[in-house]
């Protein structure tokens, strides 16, 4: 459905995206991650037909990207979905169906389906007047009302509360039940996780990684252990080897060692010091330590709690991607979710 | 064949459907944007406006006064003046044996007659020795007594009109025709040339027949009729300043005189000249409704860009072009409704609602790129403000000189003038007044057009980075290797040819703009700067869009082929060069309107009348002598654009200088 081919794109000097291939399935949810400035919003505007490539090409449902035609078969949600706020939710859509030559009765069936969908209600309000959820709801609603084949989702959920963030996840994943390709950008890789078949992982223009989020947690991840045990495992000479880290978590001891051989190793340790095992747990690696071991640095705010990255030069020439800065402390928040929801 | 056709005429129609469903929901929105009090608001001040500007018609139209009855005057019904005061609406007669200075009258009309005269009441005026007006020490006593005065004087007047033997009341009768210069250079001379200069002198028996016609007055005629021994004489000379009595020259116009027209007939010192003042304030009016168009339509269009809300339309399958067309449609609606208005109510025709489109076109245009450059809703005040002074001082300064000189019909507003004055103008002179400005307008919304993509409209570049992006996106880059003519490089060169070309409509009312302004300075100042000033503005029109290749990336700037370079320098700079000699030639329309017949013509748009004896070849080359001139020019400026932006301001400087030193000898020779 969509074909990217030895994409780049220049701004003056600065590559925010070099050499850039990647193919996407029907009724594919196809997921791009990276930091700010790796060069997802630009190649999601290069997908929808918003910025012309410098080199390479792109095509969309058989489309040339540039073909005005292709945007029929496409529906596009920004970072940002700053609405006309003098208009009604309802306006707003009708609008756009117009646009894309809907015959009203059918614009309006859509339109009710995907606010009834979204659970969006004040539907005859004044846009300026309802909340950021709904107005990402309503642009939501705004990229359907085509009926496109292709879904190209530029961090949807971004900025989003819990609440509106797993209703937005969840649309997305039933888009993929009605046959839709979507392609879905996030710099919270629990979102992408949740959602998406394969992904690609970019960091400054290029893709680093890529394939099912399974096969690169395989690729680029290890499984570890937790052993919790009563009392703390006496320090011998096999665990230093094994670089086991031992916390205190409430009255018990947590181990962190990286393979059941050492599991072996801390429980007879711990029966040496007296005490015994009380439970085991394995932990998979989650995407973002799989960013981490990829890309070696964290995701911005992730583990430091900084609003954002300070250094992340790159943004300064990708237009595209600088408005996702100030979201960092919403992201961490939602980012601790995810950490313990993967565990 | 008719395949194609239907073809085009089938997305023609799709793209005015297009148009038009942007267009409805854009007056939809706009109109959601104001809410009622705000919209009862400005129509009040619509209103409040109109009735300032209505009583201020009417006060000089139908001689409504303001100031009447403001000073009693005390005089008796026998006195010589009692009619001259009560004939004057700002005089109110109070029976002057019982006035009282400063509490029953402002000033008191003494008449002194001879002892024994006037015993029974009446003064017969052989009786009267002398007439004193005693005024109070006070400011308004002083006002009244020059009240008294005028009064007086135009009584006078009157009954000097009135008077059947006209050689008993006006033994030297003066013929005055307004002609337009035609001659060379004259110490102390505008460029405008003499207009009240000359007069037919003539002895007695003139009914008045050769006078101009007050708010109607005829234009320069070009007679250039001579004549001496009248006041009005000394042609070419100037009195700036004055201007009011028909002496040769009104560079600043007196709105004195009758009801706001020139005052034509009378004493020498009554006599202004035919400055149509009720016309232009009629015309003004039309003006008046751009600057709140603007306003909306500026805020729609940087509303569009502002937090990217404009965003999703460009993924929607409509063009560009469309998508402003459409946003644009209903503030040119409303522009055309209001103007068709006006002029119903002014009393204008079509010719009103002509000659207004291209300043709305051009209000718009304008308002288009600078919300499309504006970095914020404060930047696009100055925009906006900005638009307003300089297309209302382009319009309406010019129309200022509408019966005096041809120089006036450079700005569309004085078709305007002309249609509420009656007045027939010719197609030629329709097209030479408004095709600059409506094909400027096109292209201001070309300009607009290019920034208008998503790279462009959602990114806080400074303004002048964005004009240069907007130009930047027109040319396309020159070919390193190839044949010297390939494909690549003929196209390329021809897109700088034709952008450069583009700026002729600007050149030209640029031009037209700073021969308006110098108008009115001696010749001896506004020549040589007039000849400086536009060689500026033709060498920046050349080179400003190579400077913008250059600076854009689109024509390399190779750090290690510097031979590379220069020739992509040179080769722009010829191929502008040519781009502009080419368009330069349309503003041969002047020609069509005798501009320049005016000395000041000649030296802004070149004239080589005269010349036709001279051989074939010596013809040629004074034909082709602007194009070597560009060429040269524009290559020195193209090698200074290819090497920064201060090499750039150094070869336009020397570029400016070469091509100010051409005009003085083109003037020289004309």
């Amino acid at each position: 459905m969509i074909e990217v081919s030895g994409l780049r794109k220049t701004y003056g000097d600065f590559a925010a995206v070099v050499d850039s291939d990647f193919a996407v399935d029907d009724g594919e949810v196809f997921g791009i991650v990276g930091p700010n400035g790796a060069g997802k919003t630009t190649t999601l505007k290069v997908i929808a037909g918003l910025v012309e490539p410098t080199d390479g090409e792109v095509t969309v449902a058989g489309f040339d990207a540039s073909d005005p035609e292709m945007r029929r078969h496409l529906g596009f949600l920004p970072e940002e979905s700053p609405l006309y706020e003098e208009m009604t939710a309802l306006s707003y859509l009708r609008f756009f169906a117009d646009l894309y030559d809907v015959p009203r009765e059918v614009a309006d069936e859509r339109i009710e389906a995907a606010l009834d969908r979204l659970e969006l209600d004040h539907r005859e309000r004044r846009l300026g007047d309802v909340s950021k959820g709904m107005k990402r709801k309503v642009a939501i609603a705004r990229s359907l009302v085509n009926d496109p084949d292709v879904l190209v989702y530029d961090e949807p959920a971004s900025g989003l509360d819990p609440v509106t963030t797993n209703s937005v996840l969840a649309f997305t994943r039933e888009l993929r039940e009605t046959g839709k390709t979507v392609v879905f950008s996030a710099h919270n890789l629990y979102h992408v996780e949740s959602v998406c078949d394969r992904v690609v992982v970019m960091n400054e223009g290029r893709i680093v990684a890529r394939g099912s989020v399974d096969g690169i947690r395989e690729r680029h991840g290890e499984t570890t252990y937790r052993v919790f045990t009563d009392v703390e495992p006496t320090a011998t000479p096999a665990l230093d080897d094994l670089d086991a880290t031992t916390e205190e978590v409430g009255d018990r001891f947590r181990t962190t060692v990286p393979s059941m051989d050492a599991v072996a190793a801390v429980r007879e340790a711990v029966t040496d010091a007296g005490g015994e095992v009380v439970d085991i747990r394995s932990r998979e690696p989650s995407l973002e330590d799989v960013f981490l071991d990829i890309v070696g640095r964290p995701m911005p705010g992730r583990y430091t709690g900084d609003s954002g990255d300070p250094g992340d030069s790159g943004d300064s020439g990708d237009p595209g991607d600088s408005a996702g800065d100030g979201e960092a402390d919403e992201n961490g928040e939602t980012r601790a979710t995810a950490t313990e929801a993967t565990e | 064949m008719t395949d194609r056709l239907r073809r085009v005429g089938r997305r023609l129609a799709v793209g005015v459907r297009r148009v038009l469903r942007v267009a409805r929901w854009e007056s939809a929105r706009a109109s959601g944007g104001v809410d009622r009090r705000t919209l009862a608001a400005g129509v009040a001040l619509l209103v409040v406006a109109g009735g300032v500007v209505g009583v201020g018609v009417a006060t000089g139209v139908a001689g409504l006064d303001v100031d009447g009855d403001i000073y009693r005057v005390g005089v008796d019904d026998g006195s010589p003046y009692a009619d001259a005061i009560e004939d004057a609406p700002s005089l109110r007669p109070v029976p002057g044996g019982t006035a009282s200075l400063g509490d029953a009258a402002d000033a008191v009309v003494v008449t002194v007659v001879r002892p024994g005269a006037g015993d029974d009441g009446a003064i017969d005026s052989g009786e009267v020795e002398e007439v004193i007006v005693r005024a109070s020490d006070t400011r308004k006593g002083e006002a009244a007594a020059a009240s008294v005065r005028e009064a007086v004087e135009a009584h006078n007047e009157r009954l000097m009109r009135a008077e059947p033997n006209r050689t008993a009341a006006f033994p030297v009768t003066v013929t005055l025709r307004y002609v337009g210069r035609t001659t060379g250079i004259d110490d102390g001379a505008t460029l405008g040339g003499s207009d009240g200069g000359s007069a037919g002198g003539s002895d007695g028996g003139s009914d008045g027949g050769g006078e101009t016609g007050g708010d109607g007055g005829a234009s320069g005629d070009g007679g250039g009729g001579s004549g001496a021994g009248t006041d009005a004489s000394d042609p070419g000379s100037t009195d700036a300043g004055t201007g009011s009595s028909g002496d040769g020259g009104f560079a600043v116009p007196s709105i004195g005189g009758g009801a706001f027209g020139a005052d034509t007939v009378g004493s020498p010192g009554s006599i202004t000249p035919p400055f149509p003042f009720t016309s232009l304030l009629l015309a003004f009016v039309f003006l008046v409704p751009m600057n709140f168009l603007i306003q909306a339509y500026g805020s729609s269009i940087l509303d569009e860009r502002t937090n990217r809300r404009g965003e999703p339309l460009l993924v929607t399958p409509l063009s560009a072009a469309e998508i402003v067309a459409g946003k644009t449609l209903p503030y040119a609606a409303a522009a055309a409704v209001v103007t068709t208005l006006i002029a119903l109510l002014v009393g204008g025709g079509a010719l009103s609602v002509v000659a207004v489109a291209p300043i709305a076109a051009a209000f718009l245009g304008a308002t288009f790129v600078g919300a499309m450059f504006a970095r914020s809703f404060k930047e696009l005040t100055f925009v906006t403000v900005g638009v307003s002074v300089l297309l209302t001082t382009y319009a309406f300064v010019p129309a200022v000189f509408t019966n005096v000189t041809p120089v006036a019909l450079v700005s569309p507003l004085t078709l305007v003038v002309f249609d509420l004055q009656g007045e027939a103008v010719s197609a030629g002179e329709v097209l030479f007044s408004t095709a600059p400005m409506a094909v400027g307008a096109a292209l201001l919304f070309g300009l607009g057009l290019g920034v208008y993509r998503e790279e462009d409209m959602f990114s806080q570049k400074p303004v002048t980075r964005k004009f240069l992006d907007a130009l930047a996106v027109r040319l396309s880059p020159v070919p390193a290797g190839g044949g010297i003519l390939s494909r690549d490089r003929r196209r390329a060169l021809g897109s700088v040819a034709l952008l450069t070309a583009c700026t002729i409509p600007f050149v030209f009312v640029a031009e037209l703009l700073a021969v308006a302004v110098l108008f009115a300075l001696p010749i001896t100042v506004s020549i040589p700067v007039l000849l400086v000033t536009i060689a500026f503005i033709e060498e920046v029109a050349k080179s400003v869009g190579l400077y913008a290749g250059f600076e854009r990336g689109v024509f390399e700037r190779s750090d290690g082929d510097g031979g590379g370079t220069l020739r992509v320098a040179l080769a722009v700079g010829l191929a502008s060069g040519t781009g502009f000699f080419l368009a330069e030639k349309v503003t041969a329309v002047v020609q069509a309107v005798g501009l320049t017949d005016l000395f000041l013509g000649r030296a802004a748009f070149g004239d080589v009348t005269g010349l036709s004896g001279l051989p074939p070849v010596a013809l040629a080359a004074l034909f082709f002598a602007p194009l070597v001139l560009h060429v040269v020019t524009t290559g020195a400026a193209g090698v200074g654009a290819s090497r920064g932006r201060t090499a750039y301001a150094l070869a336009l400087t020397a570029a400016t200088l070469g091509h100010a030193a051409y005009n003085v000898g083109v003037v020289s020779l004309g």
